[in-house]
């Protein structure tokens, strides 16, 4: 269960009935499932995967998979929650396709730590995509859309404490990449 | 003074318990270091939930839509598993009718106009799987005329299900009606596709 799917953040009118329409393979039902969760869906994708390309991929396979399973959906929890989990496994599976891509590994190894560090001073959204695939995807779907460490590890067939330790891994660079450190 | 790690940090500001949860606190009390860290890191979260919605760049529907269509007519169409589904439980219909007492305005011939029109569409269907549309470069024009005889055809397929799933007095003689339509829409999206669709006259 994730931490705040209490209330759907993007509601939809008259969600009950299009959903009902859309198990019955109404194809206007689905484009309406679309236009309401298209946007949340595309910057999810987004934030995980690292170009346009990837996401709008992951976009159409969420969709896809949408009109597949909307019969599976029974109305426990929000729409958005159901739907965001099948985005975040889309996501998550077009990371381990690409083979996690560990850019942030290679500048380390090329470049001296320290002084680089001295001179960035990276605005959040760069040192985002300056992380690690994982690290960026554990960030994203953690602090921002509020799954649990289980919950991650479960998606990304990792332990809880694989989660855990990427998040502080990724945490401790943001905060060197953002000049936030604290002089001791 | 030894700070608090990242890991207990987070732990922290996310109000989550693990051994070594009161010592970590304790120490917590009494740094201003690792409050300040610790001010950051709920600073970040709200930082990073307030980074603009990155909008997709283009209209994915029509694309969404089109391997929505082609699914489904996979679905229905003869060689998939669907379609022998559809097709072997219309063909188990036709089996038993000759059992049950025909409705007075059936034609005789009825039967054999239902497989001739099935057979046609099923024909039509390969014939549009080895033209391949998809691989194609199409104008707009016709792709519009091509996706919305496809979704007719989708909601005629949804009609067919239904019609063979609840016969009614008259269901042989709906059934092939449904049939003679698709058909017709299945000619023209084969003829939208070789002929494009200034030819069609949609």
């Amino acid at each position: 269960m994730t931490k705040a799917l209490a209330l759907d953040p993007f509601p939809l009118a008259d969600a009950e009935q299009v959903v009902s329409r859309a198990r019955r393979g109404d194809q206007a039902a689905i484009e309406a499932l679309y236009r309401a969760f298209e946007r949340p869906v595309y910057n999810l994708a987004r934030r995980v995967c690292r170009s346009v390309e990837d996401a709008e991929d992951v976009s159409q396979e969420t969709f896809l998979e949408v009109a597949r399973s909307i019969r599976k959906y029974r109305g426990e929890g929000s729409l958005w929650g159901w739907i965001r989990a099948i985005a975040a496994s889309k996501s998550l599976m077009r990371l381990r396709r690409n083979r996690y891509r560990e850019t942030e590994e290679l500048h380390e190894n090329v470049t001296p730590r320290r002084r680089e560090d001295e001179l960035l001073r990276m605005d959040l959204e760069a040192a985002l995509e300056r992380l690690s695939d994982v690290s960026r995807a554990v960030v994203w779907l953690h602090d921002v859309e509020g799954y649990t460490h289980a919950e991650i590890g479960e998606m990304m067939g990792k332990t809880t404490s694989f989660s855990k330790s990427q998040l502080a891994r990724a945490h401790e660079r943001l905060r060197r990449w953002l000049g936030e450190e604290v002089a001791v | 003074m030894t700070h608090l790690s990242m890991d207990q940090l987070l732990e922290l500001r996310d109000g989550l318990t693990e051994p070594g949860g009161a010592a970590a606190r304790d120490h917590l009390a009494q740094c201003p270091q690792c409050q300040a860290e610790l001010e950051r890191l709920h600073q970040r979260v709200a930082q990073l939930k307030a980074l603009p919605t990155l909008t997709p760049p283009r209209d994915s529907w029509p694309a969404v839509r089109s391997r929505l269509v082609k699914a489904r007519r996979r679905r229905y169409a003869w060689g998939g598993v669907g379609g022998l589904a559809l097709a072997a439980s219309i063909a188990l219909v036709l089996l038993l009718r000759p059992a049950l007492p025909m409705p007075p305005s059936s034609s005789p011939n009825a039967q054999a106009e239902l497989e001739a029109a099935m057979l046609e569409s099923r024909l039509l269907e390969q014939a549009l799987t080895q033209y391949a549309p998809e691989r194609r470069v199409t104008d707009g024009y016709t792709a519009r005329v091509a996706a919305e005889l496809e979704d007719r055809i989708s909601a005629l397929d949804q009609e067919l299900q239904m019609t063979q799933m609840a016969p009614a007095p008259e269901g042989d003689r709906a059934l092939l009606e449904l049939w003679r339509q698709r058909v017709g829409l299945m000619d023209a999206l084969v003829n939208v596709h070789l002929t494009r669709a200034s030819n069609v006259g949609l």
